[in-house]
């Protein structure tokens, strides 16, 4: 943006202003998309799950019912904006700020197509880690300021949801920043061109199919991440911190109008954002086929409205998995959730990461020497991967594939196999075990 | 299996041995929850028992059809031609109606001051209304029934207080909202309704709305010498000419298309006496033209008889009224 500026502008301004004025703009078409796409997903999600159920949705308000966010808001507007006496003034007013800005912020670093990222950020994968933790203040301020026991129950549920659940995403986020070797989220998709599984290291034509999501690391490591975003944005099965049924509305009960709205805003962009980076790092982000061929000359922007394109339907599809998601399952019990985190998922993403190691090791061992380790043993030294520097890159893909498949296959196999309910544990046996006692 | 124990029977339903499903159910559920999604997306459906597609029906612009028996509002019936009223202003409704939101004025004989078996005003407070249909039941002309219409949300107050020109329908009206129920006490009603005619015909109610009607028409009535202002007047003999009569009314009863609720709520209605005297298309009320409500245009192929037979025919029915009319005071003036 400020290149761009500069080059309208030429240097009759001076460079602080443009850049200001460059960030300004940025930021105003990030806060109008984010709040947008939000409308856009609460009819998606309403019209989606009304289908699901066979009904028919909001088709009242505008062509489709496509309005119906706005009407919302303007009611969310005009609605009074009660504060409970018992409450914390100031820590009440601030939650919802706290809650809204950190999420916004990631949309900072997330490329939305080829060329087209807001920041190009060295560390985007840290900060997108670091900034949607801060999250969790916010919602702990919510519960905690507004004096209510269904919030305070609903901000412990999110905050204990949130910080188990950041562990796997973080690990799964790891295991692809191994095997692409780059935190920065505006590379990633660049890196995943060419074909499925192997990428670009066989050459041949540019398909803008090796996506991270295709190999055995890379899809063990997004269902690991999705499902972590499932619970980090509170959706179902993982709506445990606003559970209606058991907590009113967990940590917005107190809350109103405008503020009700900021979480509520919060939330689905929370959604949308973490569906881009889970699109950027596992999915390709805007990778996808032509694009390689569209990239130079007249025909660039035509390729980055294609890689816009594909972006968009990439995350679109994820929400609509959530939506999906949303319409089958029931909600867990705050113990389910967390055995889930800490026995299931973080296990197989601790091997997952180690599969991750391995494959960046069978692809690259010997072409760096920092890459190349001998075992020594007293009397002689053996080059136990030797002979990979001499394999060729298929065989090494082979190699890698198969060695990370079988071990992500028995990582699987086996936490499922240790954290299976053994016979006698099954609930029918169980009452059928006090039962008997009764009788006799 | 079950067990038996001190509060009753335990059952349990065998799953078979616990197995690994790694995530198969929920992959079932989902793809039960697609087909369902994809269904609604695609078919609609008319029997909501189906399983899967969207079945809403979108109340504004669709709507159920009401059975015949459906009730709201009682309303009031008049023959669709002559606008003659059903009621006879019996009060049997008014007497069994248990919110007692049914209030009727009887007519009056514009001469004699006596109480005479029509209707001057008929309210009904639709608001108090409950709907039990028990006037319907006991009206024994049939001149009350229950309306299907449901939308009458107002912000007036006071304006669910239905009056006589708001409540009267035609009989036509009725006879679409439930064909085969009119079917059953249709000629009962209709030979009561001739009955009156036939005892004292100028006393039988005239509806409001169709009194304007009425008024238009008559210049043709009047020319063939059979219809008249006089109150006392009757119909000597219906049943020989029925169809040339219908011949000589130009236009055919309007279509029975009740007003709005609105706009019948505003137009008060005129007591028996002015209507009775205004406007009194007595003769036609022949029973073939009163059971014969929907096809009124059918008659026009007959010619009009010759002016000869027309001026015998008037010397006739002037000679016949006169008998009648001293007929008629005699009873009356003595009580």
């Amino acid at each position: 943006m400020t290149d761009l500026l500069r080059s309208i502008i030429q240097d009759a301004w001076p460079f602080w202003l443009i850049s200001l004025i460059a960030s300004l703009i940025t930021i105003t078409i990030i806060m109008l998309a984010a709040v947008g796409t939000m409308m856009l997903m609460v009819w998606l999600e309403r019209r989606v799950v009304a289908r699901m159920q066979d009904r028919l949705g909001p088709n009242r308000v505008g062509p489709a019912g496509l309005l119906q966010s706005i009407a919302d808001g303007v009611k969310m507007f005009t609605k009074e904006d009660i504060v409970p006496r018992a409450a914390d003034q100031w820590v009440h007013m601030l939650a919802p700020i706290v809650v809204v800005s950190p999420v916004v912020l990631i949309f900072a670093v997330v490329p939305w197509g080829r060329g087209v990222s807001p920041s190009d950020f060295g560390n985007g994968v840290l900060f997108v880690l670091a900034i949607s933790s801060i999250s969790a203040i916010g919602l702990m301020m919510a519960g905690w300021s507004s004096s209510n026991k269904f919030a305070m129950l609903g901000a412990m549920r999110a905050v204990a949801q949130l910080i188990s659940y950041e562990i796997p995403a973080v690990l799964a986020l790891l295991s692809a920043v191994i095997v692409s070797g780059s935190m920065q989220l505006a590379r990633m998709p660049e890196l995943q061109g060419g074909w499925p599984l192997v990428g670009t290291t066989l050459g041949g034509p540019d398909l803008g199919l090796g996506w991270f999501v295709f190999t055995p690391v890379g899809l063990v490591g997004f269902v690991i991440f999705f499902i972590a975003i499932l619970a980090e944005g509170e959706r179902t099965p993982f709506d445990i911190p606003e559970a209606d049924s058991e907590i009113v509305a967990g940590h917005t009960t107190e809350y109103s109008g405008m503020k009700f709205a900021l979480f509520y805003i919060g939330q689905y962009v929370l959604n949308f954002v973490l569906s881009m980076v889970a699109t950027v790092v596992f999915l390709g982000g805007w990778q996808g086929p032509l694009l390689a061929q569209l990239a130079i000359g007249n025909l660039a922007p035509l390729g980055g409205l294609l890689s816009l394109v594909y972006m968009l339907i990439k995350v679109w599809g994820l929400f609509f998995v959530m939506i999906w998601l949303r319409g089958a399952l029931p909600r867990l019990r705050v113990d389910q959730l967390m055995d889930f985190a800490w026995k299931l998922l973080l296990p197989i993403a601790l091997i997952n990461l180690f599969s991750a190691a391995l494959w960046v090791t069978i692809n690259l061992w010997g072409s760096s020497p920092a890459w190349t380790i001998k075992v020594i043993i007293p009397v002689v030294s053996i080059d136990l991967l030797g002979w990979l520097e001499t394999a060729s890159p298929i065989v090494r893909q082979i190699t890698a594939l198969i060695v990370t498949a079988a071990l992500n296959i028995a990582a699987i196999r086996w936490v499922l196999a240790i954290n299976r309910r053994t016979e006698d544990e099954e609930p029918e046996e169980a009452m059928l075990d006090v039962l008997e006692q009764r009788v006799a | 299996m079950s067990i038996e124990f001190d509060q009753g029977k335990a059952y349990t339903v065998d799953r078979g041995a616990p197995k690994a499903r790694n995530g198969q159910g929920m992959l079932a559920g989902m793809g039960v929850v697609f087909k369902h999604f994809r269904d609604a997306m695609t078919k609609k459906l008319d029997n909501p028992s189906e399983i899967s597609g969207v079945f809403t029906v979108q109340y504004p612009e669709e709507r159920y059809k009401l059975p015949e028996a459906a009730r709201n509002f009682p309303i009031l019936l008049y023959e669709d031609a002559s606008g003659q009223e059903l009621c006879t202003s019996c009060f049997q409704c008014e007497r069994i109606c248990p919110p007692q939101v049914i209030h009727i004025t009887q007519a009056k004989d514009p001469v004699s001051g006596k109480a005479v078996p029509a209707i001057a005003e008929f309210l009904i407070e639709y608001d108090a209304c409950m709907s039990c249909g028990l006037c319907a039941e006991v009206c024994p002309f049939d001149a009350i029934k229950m309306d299907h219409e449901y939308e009458l949300s107002t912000d007036v107050h006071g304006g669910l207080t239905i009056d006589r020109a708001g409540l009267m329908r035609p009989i036509s009206y009725y006879e679409q909202l439930a064909p085969s129920f009119w079917a059953e006490v249709k000629d009962g009603a209709l030979k009561k309704l001739q009955g009156a005619i036939k005892r004292r015909s100028g006393l039988v109610g005239i509806a409001p709305q169709m009194v304007e009607v009425l008024k238009k028409r008559e210049p043709s009535i009047q020319e063939s010498g059979v219809g008249s202002q006089n109150t006392a007047i009757q119909n000597p003999e219906p049943r020989t000419e029925p169809i040339e009569l219908r011949t000589q009314n130009p236009e055919p009863p309007s279509p029975p298309t009740p007003l709005p609720v609105g706009e019948e709520r505003r137009s008060r209605g005129e007591g028996i006496a002015a209507t009775t005297e205004a406007a009194t298309p007595v003769p036609t009320a022949p029973a073939s033209s009163i059971t014969d409500t929907t096809a009124p245009a059918t008659a026009p192929a007959i010619p009009a008889p010759s002016g000869d037979a027309r001026a015998e025919k008037a010397a006739k029915l002037v000679a016949i009224r006169a008998a009648n009319a001293k007929k008629n005071e005699t009873p009356e003036g003595t009580p």
